[in-house]
């Protein structure tokens, strides 16, 4: 449909030939996605992203000659606009962890891939970040029991009105300057806020603290 | 492949091992000595052989000694027998010539007093007395004869002949009337009677002296008996020793082939163990490597196949008009079918051997299986491995993972726990390892489950060591020390 809208370009990874095809086809119902280049491993995809500069990789983790997670940071560093969607076979934390550090805006299981890949694509493409319901479920269901096996306090609760706010926009991938233009706020005042509730949250990264949001339900 | 082929050998093998590692059993035993270069064929007969002999050795050791008993018994019993015997033959003789000098003696006082008595009537019962002596005189003599000595027959002859001759001469006085015996006694006395007489003494006396030679000889008797008897013991003691030297050196011999035999044993039982605990290591390696290629093949090719079904199930459904009821509906069981495999390939991947081991490394994995192992039971399960790198050597890897995970599943089986704490430690050249709970413990001295011996195998094949604390109602500590392999060589190489 080309009305106007600009369409959402994509870049499909993934070494399971049946699977590219599958996914072309979902993605392609939709009127505004446009599947650009399809990579067979992960070194293509780096290779492919450098040449077509999509808008969206989604990128599968298991890979050869060059794994989804490597792909990915090495796409991040190199195409600060291209969003990439992890799928994955792996509920465990420690890969939404490691694809998180790498730069990855969504992390989708492949479990629901055919429901959830078209709003995960459509959520990174507007710059926010996408979880499996499933993954984020057991995430927050882990931090939850964590909290109330060891009877801390949530340091949520040390959070001011404001920096909460902040944080579900830093959460859902906005940077400190659509925060600061979305708040009517300094670049440094939303600096500022950011250092702060790193500290009050014992976390150190932006990926930290979208993991704890995913946790704590702020974002899904 | 390769792997699952060799497997059946390994277990084979075992079983031999454990064949050899009981000597004790069936043909298991007789096996092992056939196989083992120093304990060849032919030992066995000649073992029997020398059994043999040492017991014919002391057989007759015993037997001898026996026999110098019986012998010295018998010997001593005859030396004491033969001196009553030869005692009492003398006496009895030398009773009787006592006899026949007194009765001698007294022949002559009576044959004085016959004949120098006037009165008729008494001089008759002189002669009365007279014939008295003379049967008793004979009487004894006979006796002394019925010993029959056959040495002193001459002289007993003689005097039995010189007492006849003097009866003989004696007796014409008898019938001497007073006038006649007042007139004749005297020279008769004097020149017949009283010579005779002495001279019988004397010969009673040489009889005597005879009968204490034979006494004599009769020592002597006793004498050459007990010599004879002390070179026949001599000889068998000889004997007796000459066997007992040989009998003990034999022993002695067979006591340190025994020894020997029992050195090699021994020394066989260990290689054996230790080869057995080689083959065990190998088994758990392939069977770990096995766990991976079927973990990686499950999620990797079955869970992506059944992704991409997924997928592609969606944009059939898509194609299908919602009007048709019974395709969307078909579909959808179709759907949540491959789900639920998904689902459970997955898991089936993640229990054989958890991805993010090989991918991430030991300390992901661990998180993992603790969260796990919290939702699954609900106990607190606490994990402090800040100071542990993930690249660790694949094998530590999986030791320490496996001994966690089997550590968590007697937790959950058995503990009854409330929390658990396990702490990873990396230093410099080795690796720490400590897993506690608070739940009701076990008797850690006498109870060692599969489970136990199976995570202390794994840690002992790494030159590590494996400690079990725990007491009922104490909780359960468990320490692993494992030496690592690099830093350690550089330090000490």
């Amino acid at each position: 449909m080309g009305d106007g809208m600009a369409s959402i370009r994509i870049l499909l990874a993934d070494d399971h030939t049946v699977m590219r095809a599958g996914l072309r086809l979902l993605l392609e119902r939709q009127p505004d996605f446009e599947v650009v280049a399809e990579a067979e491993d992960g070194r293509r995809g780096v290779e492919l992203a450098d040449v077509h500069a999509p808008d969206v990789v989604v990128m599968d983790i298991a890979m050869p000659r060059l794994n989804g997670i490597e792909a990915t940071r090495q796409i991040a560093i190199r195409h600060p606009q291209t969003a990439v969607v992890i799928l994955s076979m792996h509920v465990d934390e420690s890969y939404v962890m490691r694809a998180l550090k790498a730069g990855a805006r969504a992390y989708l299981l492949k479990d629901s891939a055919e429901v959830d890949l078209i709003g995960a694509v459509r959520a990174v493409a507007l710059g926010k970040s996408f979880f499996s319901p499933a993954v984020s479920k057991l995430l927050a269901e882990d931090y939850v029991r964590q909290l109330e096996r060891k009877g801390e306090v949530d340091s949520y609760e040390l959070l001011t009105a404001r920096e909460r706010e902040i944080l579900q926009l830093l959460a859902e991938g906005q940077s400190n300057k659509d925060v600061a233009n979305l708040l009517n706020l300094s670049l440094y005042t939303v600096e500022t806020h950011r250092s702060h509730i790193l500290q009050k949250l014992g976390l150190h990264t932006i990926p930290d603290l979208i993991l704890y949001a995913v946790r704590k339900r702020i974002i899904r | 492949m390769g792997l699952a082929r060799r497997a059946p050998e390994w277990v084979c093998l075992i079983s031999n091992c454990r064949l050899e590692l009981y000597p004790g059993g069936g043909m298991g035993s007789s096996e092992k000595i056939k196989g083992s270069k120093e304990t060849p064929d032919e030992d066995q007969p000649s073992r029997s052989g020398v059994r043999l002999v040492s017991l014919v050795g002391f057989g007759a050791v015993l037997a001898l000694m026996g026999i110098i008993g019986a012998e010295s018994v018998r010997v001593l019993h005859s030396i004491e027998s033969e001196n009553v015997e030869v005692t009492r033959d003398y006496l009895s003789r030398h009773h009787a010539l006592d006899r026949v000098r007194s009765s001698l003696y007294l022949s002559g006082t009576l044959v004085r007093d016959y004949l120098l008595d006037p009165d008729q009537g008494r001089a008759r019962s002189r002669l009365a007395e007279l014939q008295e002596v003379r049967a008793q005189t004979n009487a004894a003599l006979d006796e002394y004869r019925g010993d029959g000595l056959s040495e002193d027959v001459p002289q007993l002859a003689t005097l039995r002949a010189e007492l006849a001759e003097y009866w003989k001469t004696i007796s014409p006085s008898f019938d001497w009337d007073a006038g006649q015996r007042r007139s004749l006694s005297y020279r008769f006395l004097e020149q017949l009677v009283l010579p005779r007489r002495d001279a019988m003494l004397r010969l009673a006396d040489r009889v005597d002296g005879m009968n204490e030679a034979v006494l004599k000889a009769g020592g002597l008797r006793s004498a050459e008996i007990y010599r004879s008897f002390r070179s026949r013991i001599v000889a068998i003691l000889t004997i007796t020793l000459g066997l007992g030297i040989g009998v003990a050196g034999l022993s002695i011999m067979q006591i340190l082939r025994l020894e020997r035999d029992a050195r090699l044993r021994y020394q066989e039982t260990v290689r054996a163990r230790s080869e057995l605990e080689n083959l065990s290591a190998k088994l758990v390696d392939a069977q770990e490597e096995e766990r991976r290629t079927i973990s990686r093949e499950l999620h990797d090719e079955v869970g992506q196949s059944l992704s991409a079904l997924l997928v592609d199930l969606g944009n059939v459904v898509a194609t299908v008009p919602e009007e048709n009821v019974p395709a969307r509906r078909l579909l959808d069981t179709v759907k949540k079918l491959a789900e639920q495999s998904l689902q459970s390939v997955r898991n089936r991947a993640l229990l054989l051997r958890p991805s993010m081991l090989d991918d991430f490394g030991l300390v992901p994995a661990l998180r993992w299986q603790t969260r796990e192992a919290s939702r699954r039971t609900g106990t607190i399960i606490e994990l402090a491995a800040e100071e542990t790198a993930d690249e660790l050597p694949d094998d530590y890897k999986t030791c320490v993972y496996r001994v966690v995970q089997e550590a968590l599943n007697n937790v959950s089986k058995h503990s009854n726990a409330q929390s658990v704490q396990i702490v990873v430690r990396q230093e410099k050249n080795r690796l720490l390892l400590s897993i506690q709970d608070d739940g009701k413990g076990f008797d850690a001295l006498h109870t060692r489950g599969l489970g136990l011996v199976g995570m202390e195998e794994r840690v002992r094949h790494l030159g590590g060591v494996f400690v079990i604390q725990s007491k009922p109602g104490q909780g359960t500590h468990l320490r692993v020390d494992l030496p690592l392999r690099g830093e350690s060589s550089g330090l000490y190489g």
